[in-house]
């Protein structure tokens, strides 16, 4: 096999085997001679704002996001281009190969009937009921709590793009891989990224994630003021269906409702200007009909059985936001910070289920007999709630409106014991040990201190020492911190 | 939801003999085991086959890809092309399920249409019978010398050719039949707009033309 060497537009040495290994719609892709690392030429003739774009991308921006502090912790979201390429007048990226866990290791069930063992973990097969249901092996198919990382983590990479004033424009689960057996995810083919005002988007992105006015304005010449290009405002919408197909397993927007008796022309519309959200509180126009499912889309493709709202109030306002509020109205869609935040605090109000069912974790709702939606398993026993107080100002506590569900085995982290630390790219390794666990013990719920000095049981008026404990009753009150921004919880026992 | 029908509709004359026909069914394997691999298509990709030499007849009916299993096709006599597609508009006709008030049908189905030589019959009158429909893409393949392309452009604008007709100039147009499959099936998952020009289409592979 041929090596070629090439040097990148800033000096550094390249090689390739001179065999394709794969296709892009855009790109031929080539391994390096050790597999670390791939290049992959642009096809057609990249014009000069094209090259520029690349160079921005490559450089500036590629510096802004990693040079800076805890910039490193962005090497697993991004599959960010490292450098330039040229070859008889063709244009090429250098960029990391893809981790190992965005292969599948196990593929399809009944050893691999569909021969996608090896394969790239492209997200349509977990967005998809029938495909989870009917395809994948369970080792591929990670649970709930999985889900909900994978929805941080892109959360949290779009969040970062939008900030140093990138706009992706073309989110979908082509271009983001998805691990769920570990709840990672990873943005791919950043090249396409749009710079607003200076590099334009070229594609209009990948349908069942483009936004509605881009749909519905796409027959108007791209110069006419009103046509809608992507940016960072669609970004948000492709980030809200991603969310949405990843905890639900299907489309927002597909449902019953016919517009046009041709397929194509209903397609426009009930993706453009016609679309309505299949769960909209108040137009059921467009529900499912569970009647044109198959076995295999349920329970998750029918919204009746499994509403958006069983991701929690937090969630569920953003769902709300996005599909009914936002659809046709691009400002009123959730921020990526805003997802990000909701889904944080979402992992808080999660319980194991007690049949460890293919969902394996659920948003426990106190407000009914919580019983786990997907296989209908109640909770059973007291379960502690935590309610979480912080200091504003010396001595006075107030609420945060932030819940944390305790379960057996449970950590606590410094974002639980102070109101201040947030945990995202910024933490300190110290700030990402856990400082305390939840133990149940003969049907008592424990909380025992590894790390947490001034915690204090505000009832008994008692300290509670690194490697004690102090059970939870209800009515209990825990200070973990006096520091500015110290939590102060208050604890209520539930009976399921 | 939404199937995606795809139709392949092979020429089995006398002339398609030994590597070709043999060609023609690994080709088949080749294509349902490929896409058995997009989770897209095996979200919406039905396939049938339809067969032509001195008739024409529909070996396997639309079928989803799990199930689909590759017929067994022999080498027979003439090249009844007309009948060929007077049968495939039949077939679409009755399996392709139209969108009623109430109920989303399938994607206007994709129609790949292979021959190695001249029809032998009145194709005029196949082909005014199938012009009575509206397929989303007819894409035909001129296998070899022997094909007049002139005829198959009348058929469709997408027409291919392969400059021999052997094993392996099969095989790539079957590979690429299974790229534009897997291209259409995302396309109109996720585009849901039918493929019907060829730009919308992977680019071939240097074994076939487009005409």
């Amino acid at each position: 096999m041929t090596i070629v060497k090439l040097t990148t537009t800033d000096g550094q040495p390249v090689e390739y085997r001179d065999e394709i290994i794969g296709q892009g719609g855009m790109k031929d892709v080539y391994f390096s001679p050790d597999r670390s690392y791939v290049v992959a030429f642009f096809r057609d003739q990249l014009d000069f704002q094209g090259k520029e774009r690349l160079k921005s991308i490559v450089g500036a921006y590629r510096d802004g996001i990693y040079s800076q502090k805890g910039g490193d912790y962005w090497r697993d979201l991004f599959c960010w281009p490292t450098g330039i390429v040229e070859k008889d007048g063709r244009f090429g990226v250098v960029a990391p190969v893809y981790r190992p866990h965005f292969f599948f290791s196990h593929g399809s069930v009944s050893n691999d009937m569909l021969g996608i063992k090896g394969k790239e973990k492209e997200g349509k097969w977990f967005a998809s009921a029938s495909n989870r249901a009917k395809f994948l092996a369970s080792e591929e198919k990670g649970t709930w709590l999985s889900h909900l990382q994978i929805c941080l983590m892109i959360s949290r990479a779009v969040r970062r793009l939008h900030a140093a004033g990138l706009a992706h424009s073309d989110l979908s689960y082509k271009n983001v891989l998805v691990d769920p057996s570990t709840g990672k995810a990873c943005i791919i083919d950043i090249d396409g990224l749009v710079v607003p005002g200076k590099f334009p988007p070229d594609v209009v992105g990948t349908p069942d994630f483009i936004a509605p006015e881009v749909i519905a304005t796409q027959h108007l010449s791209k110069t006419d003021p009103s046509r809608k290009l992507p940016s960072a405002l669609t970004d948000r919408h492709a980030l809200a269906v991603l969310i949405y197909m990843y905890l639900f397993y299907r489309h927002p927007l597909r449902g019953g409702k016919v517009h046009d008796p041709d397929a194509t022309k209903d397609e426009e519309l009930s993706m453009g200007a016609k679309a309505l959200f299949v769960e909209h509180p108040t137009d059921a126009s467009n529900r499912v009909r569970p009647d044109h499912l198959g076995k295999f889309q349920l329970p998750w493709g029918d919204p009746a059985r499994i509403p958006y709202t069983i991701a929690g109030p937090l969630l569920a306002e953003l769902f709300r936001k996005a599909f009914v509020d936002g659809l046709h109205s691009p400002q009123d869609r959730p921020t990526p910070s805003e997802w990000e935040n909701a889904l944080v605090r979402t992992m808080d109000l999660i319980q194991p289920c007690s049949a460890k069912c293919e969902m394996g974790w659920y948003v426990f709702d106190n407000t009914t007999a919580p019983r786990c939606p997907c296989c209908g398993t109640p909770y059973q026993g007291a379960l502690p709630v935590l309610n979480l107080y912080s200091s504003r100002h010396a001595g006075a506590y107030q609420a945060d409106n932030h819940r944390v569900m305790v379960w057996d085995g449970q950590s606590l982290f410094p974002w639980h014991v102070n109101r201040k630390v947030f945990p995202n790219e910024h933490l300190t390794p110290d700030q990402r040990k856990r400082v305390g666990y939840f133990q149940r013990h003969q049907g008592e719920w424990f909380l025992v201190n590894e790390g947490m000095p001034q915690m204090h049981d505000v009832i008994a008026k008692l300290d509670v020492p690194v490697g004690g404990n102090v059970k939870l009753t209800d009515g209990a009150q825990v200070l973990l911190s006096r520091e500015d921004g110290g939590r102060l919880i208050h604890v209520q026992l539930v009976n399921g | 939801m939404r199937r995606l029908p795809v139709y392949l509709v092979l020429d089995v004359s006398g002339s398609m003999h030994g590597e070709k026909i043999e060609a023609v069914r690994n080709g088949m394997q080749m294509l349902v085991s490929t896409l058995r691999t997009d989770p897209y298509a095996l979200e919406t990709a039905y396939l049938s086959v339809i067969v032509f030499d001195d008739t024409a007849r529909q070996v396997v009916p639309l079928t989803e890809l799990m199930a689909f299993q590759p017929p067994h096709v022999e080498a027979g006599s003439t090249t009844s092309l007309g009948d060929a597609l007077r049968v495939t508009k039949e077939c679409i006709e009755r399996e392709v399920r139209k969108t009623t008030t109430d109920s989303k049908g399938d994607w206007k189905p994709l129609v790949f249409l292979m021959t190695d030589g001249q029809p032998t019959d009145d194709w005029q009158k196949g082909l005014t019978e199938f012009r009575k429909i509206k397929p989303g893409m007819v894409i035909a393949c001129a296998a070899g010398h022997d094909v007049d392309t002139s005829i198959l452009k009348q058929i469709t604008e997408v027409v291919v050719s392969l400059d021999t007709a052997d094993s392996s100039t099969i095989s790539a147009f079957f590979k690429w039949v299974s790229a534009s499959i897997s291209t259409s099936s995302k396309k109109i998952d996720l585009a849901k707009s039918e493929s019907t020009q060829i730009s919308e289409l992977p680019p071939p592979p240097p074994q076939i033309t487009l005409v």
